[in-house]
Order: C-alpha cells, then structure tokens, then sequence
C-alpha cells in the first residue's frame, strides 16, 4: 500500500473518468465531476489522463504517503498543504513517506483531484475503478483506509512540471452553463422556457454527485412534470413539480418521471464539479454545432497537453 | 393531417393561402406541424437520440420498444455506444466525434424498415422466493384495509401474478414491472419513506417492484426477498431483461432467509415460455 488516509474530511472518493455503456442496466457513468482536472492531474504526474485518482469535497481531507511518490492536485483550491505548508497547485511535486497532505479551507471552487504517478490501482469493476457508492462499487475512503498504486510509467521522473496558469480554469461563484433544449418542450409553456434561459438559479444544499438541485424563479408547465418514466442522459436538466430545475450529473439515475427541458452540453458538465452550494448559475440554450465545438475543444486541449506535458 | 384541420377549422382557404399568415403566427404552424407520428426520433443532448412510441404504458407498446432495441443490439450502428429502453421510448448513445446526428437518425430510420429480419430474445421466468408480512412487509396491513381485503388474499393475489419486466433503470438494475391486478392498485405513498432495504417487494398503481439496492420509495411494500437482484461483480450485473417475467411466491421466512446470499440467476424458471 502506498497511501494512507487519515481522515477522508467531507466526502473523498476514487475517480477515473467513468463507465461507458452501462445505462441499460440503470448503472450512471460515474467518474470524475470535474474531468479536465483529474486529467491533468494525471498529465502533470506522467500518467495517461483516465488513470484513478482521488477527489476530494470541500475540505478535511488528509492523508499520508507510505513511499515516495509524485503527485500533482488540482481543481478547486482547497487550502492544500504538505506538512504544514502551502502545497503548490497544477504542478507535479514528490513526497516522501510520513509526508502528510491536508486540506485545510476552501478557497475557491469545491472539488480538489489528486494524482498519483502510477495512478491508484483498485480494483476496476464493470470496465472503471470509480466510485459508485450507491451501487455498491467502491465506497467513500474512510480514515484508515490505504490505497496501492500501480507502477509508475518508465518514462523517469515526472515532477516539478506545471500547467501555465493561462490554461487553468478562473474560478467564479456564477457559472453559465450551456444546454440543449428538449426533449419535452412541450411539457414547459413558452414562459416557462423564457423563465429558464433569463432567470438566475441558486445551487441548492441538497446537491451531491447524483445530482444538482437549484432554487429560483419556478418554470411553467402546459403539460405538467409528469411523463412516462424514459430515459435520462448525462446532464438532463429534470423539472420536478415545483418547477425548479435539477441536473442529473455523473452518478444520476438513468431513468426519470419528470420532463426535461434540456440537457447540460458535455463541455460544461465539469463546472458542475466546483460549484457550491449557494453559487449561482444561469443556463444559456446553444445550437448543437456550438456543443459540439466546445466538446472537441476541450479533448483538443487535453491532447495538446498530452503532448506538451510528456516532453516535461 | 388532423392537426391542421383544427387549425385552419372555420376557414375557407386552402393550406398555402397567404391570409393564414396574418391570422396564424408561424409558432402556432410550428407547433401544429409537430407530428404525432410514430416511432418519433428527435435528439438528446449531444450523443443521444431518443425514439418514442405512443405515449402509453402497455405491452403492446412496448414490443415496439423491444423490437427495436433488439434489432440495434444484434447489429450495432456504426458509432453507437448503448441502447437504453422504457416503457414507449427508447435512447440510442452514440459517440457524435463518430457519426452525425442526421446519419444516425437515417441508421435508425433504416433500421425501423427491417425490423422483421431480427428476432426478439426468449421470455423468462424468475421466481424469487418472498416472505410477506410483518416486518418483511410495512404496509400489508394498510393495503389490505384499504383494498378491502384480508391480508392473505392480498398475498395469494400478489403473489400468483407474473409481472412482466418492461426495462432495467433508475439505478442499478431497478426492474420496471407491471402487471398488478386492479383490486390491489394503490396510488404512490404522498411522502416516500427515506430507506427501504434492498430486496423489499413493493406495488403502486400497476407498476410491481423488487429493489435492488437499499434506496428510499413512495411505493407499498408488502413482502421481502433475500435473493440479490444486482450484483456489480458480474457482467451483465442482472441476468434479469426486459421482456422477462418476475413471479415473487409466498415462502416461509426460514426458506426465504436460506436464500440469502444467493443471486436471482438461480431463481431462472425453467420451461417456461410467454409470447
């Protein structure tokens, strides 16, 4: 074992980039809620970009390392330390044994991920090594818990590399989140979609990796929330009958009663990972031709990195 | 055609007659224009396309359903990633770096047009020994006051039914089964309770459910199963598919606790078939 947690703080959980395939038989995706940040993380350490690592919520966490290894953090700033002192961020550094990493206040954002070179190596269930509590793959760390990784790649020692800080994610308490409309546009009232696209939501506290709750002016239905159960992708924003919207993310149900007046585009799927109960966030309708320029631009800035990052 | 007719009901002028536009915005055409034709294929997102059927719950339906998702599994699309079902709707997932939404949606539309070249999986039958009652089963008594019923009557009718699986969803494998006589049909419960023990055996309306996982529910619970309907550790992590059928007959607590511990592949009826 190469890792001991010493207290998990509010919720830590191992992440790779999630489960493909498997909504038919009701399991989500699963995975990291910020995936840009996991895979740099694993960039900056040498791994390839979906191998597990951890993400930790808000605050609380610390761990110890049992042998050398090289690490990166990155996503939210959650007040990082080593030892005491302020551990630098989107840079790979090495630790040593007794080494302790903790994550004392929340600066900015909520979800900070930790890589490690050779990425941890639990057990992958149903083709992914993530997280899924509720369905009885893996379960949050708890204090005393320790973790193997794998063996590190041969490419030598990957440290001390750094993503420019041009290329880090700003940190907002207002997110815009992209969507497209429908599937059930006729289940809302124009007003009620005018309602949804110009009003301002708030991040309820009720929110979690299942999914996010918001409250906020409510949206109008013609046919009301009711449907016959379908299914539910990745990012549909559900409206229940208090018609404030709720965005199904990476461990969401695969099937729901309620209508859905649109679904979050794919590229923006990660805010979701740093925002706090209490951020706000607006929801802009775009074409799909924009969605799916913004997808392929965030998968070319994670290649451009494998790249860059693997010449360190 | 029909909607049409309502909309231009009153007036004398053929469809195209320039004076409709200052009568009827272009929304109301739009609106007008969305057909109530069936399979509707529209998208999802970014990576999905979802096919509906009439808009009700019924086996009849619902073969539809099955009959396509089939036809897709047995020769997957090029670029397709999964088929998820329901009751009158399925979703098609696909990898949008792969194929278009207009060449998918022009797949699937093939598809519909050879849907007699693919058979339809073989029914089943899963017996899943259930202890009804006392603590094993909440709100028996409630169901059966409300029902008008004795407590036994409620199990021998529950229990002597198939209910037919339409689909796997909500979260791990939950089987979405119907099927429940009227003399037993309860509306959901107004508050769900929070926590309900995996394998708890429950109805509301015509919609029978066996959980799978501990989760909370707004649904009657009136039995309780020690077999394990999910299991992540197996691929497929239910031998259960839509199209089987559940039967949950009444056992004494001591047989259906000497299940624990074992997986629903063994409750596989043998020799029966159902069209």
């Amino acid at each position: 074992m190469a890792l001991r947690i010493l207290d998990p703080g509010s919720q830590t959980t191992v992440q790779d980039l999630g489960r493909v395939g498997l909504r038919r038989y009701g399991i989500p995706s699963s995975g990291a809620m910020d995936q840009f940040a996991l895979q740099t993380a694993n960039l900056l350490v040498g791994n390839p970009p979906g191998a597990a690592g951890l993400e930790t919520l808000l605050q609380g966490l610390s761990l110890e390392a049992l042998v050398p290894v090289v690490i990166a953090i990155t996503g939210g700033d959650l007040g990082a330390e080593l030892n005491g002192r302020p551990a630098p961020m989107w840079t790979s550094f090495r630790i040593q044994p007794h080494d302790r990493l903790t994550f004392k206040r929340r600066a900015a954002g909520c979800r900070a991920y930790l890589a490690f070179q050779g990425g941890i190596v639990v057990p992958e269930l149903l083709g992914s090594r993530s997280t899924f509590a509720r369905g009885r793959i893996g379960s949050s760390l708890r204090s005393k818990d320790t973790l193997p990784l794998g063996t590190p790649p041969l490419t030598g020692a990957s440290f001390r590399r750094s993503l420019p800080p041009k290329l880090r994610p700003s940190r907002s308490q207002e997110h815009g989140v992209r969507v497209l409309l429908g599937p059930q546009t006729k289940s809302f009232t124009p007003a009620g979609h005018e309602t949804f696209l110009n009003s301002t939501y708030r991040v309820s506290p009720n929110s979690d990796r299942q999914g996010y709750r918001t409250e906020g002016p409510a949206i109008t239905f013609a046919l009301g929330p009711d449907i016959i159960s379908d299914p539910t992708p990745l990012g549909a924003v559900q409206v229940p009958g208090n018609g404030q919207p709720i965005i199904l993310l990476r461990d969401g149900q695969v099937t729901g009663g309620y209508a859905k007046i649109a679904t979050v585009i794919f590229a923006d799927l990660d805010r979701f990972g740093q925002m706090a109960p209490g951020d706000t966030l607006f929801f802009r309708a775009v074409t799909r031709e924009e969605a799916l320029l913004a997808a392929a631009e965030t998968q070319r800035l994670v290649k451009y990195l494998e790249i860059a990052l693997r010449g360190g | 055609m029909s909607p049409w007719v309502s909309i231009l009901a009153g007036t004398a002028a053929p469809t195209r007659h320039p004076a409709i536009s200052t009568t009827i915005s272009e929304e109301d055409i739009g609106a007008a224009c969305v057909p109530e034709v069936y399979p509707r294929l529209q998208p999802i997102g970014e990576a999905g396309v979802l096919v509906e059927y009439e808009p009700q719950i019924s086996l009849k339906v619902h073969r539809k359903v099955r009959q396509l998702a089939s036809a897709l599994e047995q020769q997957p699309l090029p670029g397709m990633i999964e088929v998820v079902p329901a009751y009158r709707s399925l979703m098609v997932s696909f990898h949008p770096e792969q194929i278009s939404l207009a060449e998918i949606q022009a797949a699937i539309e093939e598809r519909l047009e050879h849907l007699n070249e693919f058979s339809l999986p073989d029914s089943r039958l899963f017996r899943i020994p259930t202890v009804y009652g006392g603590r094993h089963g909440p709100d028996l008594e409630h169901i059966a006051q409300t029902t008008g019923q004795t407590c036994a009557e409620v199990i021998e009718l529950f229990s002597s039914q198939r209910y037919p699986v339409y689909f796997l969803g909500f979260l791990c494998c939950l089987p979405y089964m119907g099927g429940v006589p009227l003399r037993l049909q309860l509306p959901r419960l107004t508050t769900p309770r929070t926590f309900l023990p995996a394998g708890s055996v429950g109805m509301a309306n015509a919609q029978a459910v066996v959980l799978p996982i501990d989760q909370p529910s707004g649904f009657h619970f009136l039995g309780q199963t020690f077999v394990g309907l999910y299991d992540p550790h197996q691929f497929p992590p239910t031998p259960i598919r839509p199209g089987d059928f559940v039967e949950c007959p009444a056992v004494s607590e001591e047989e259906a606790l000497g299940w624990k511990g074992r997986f629903v592949g063994e409750c596989l009826g043998h020799g029966a078939s159902h069209s």
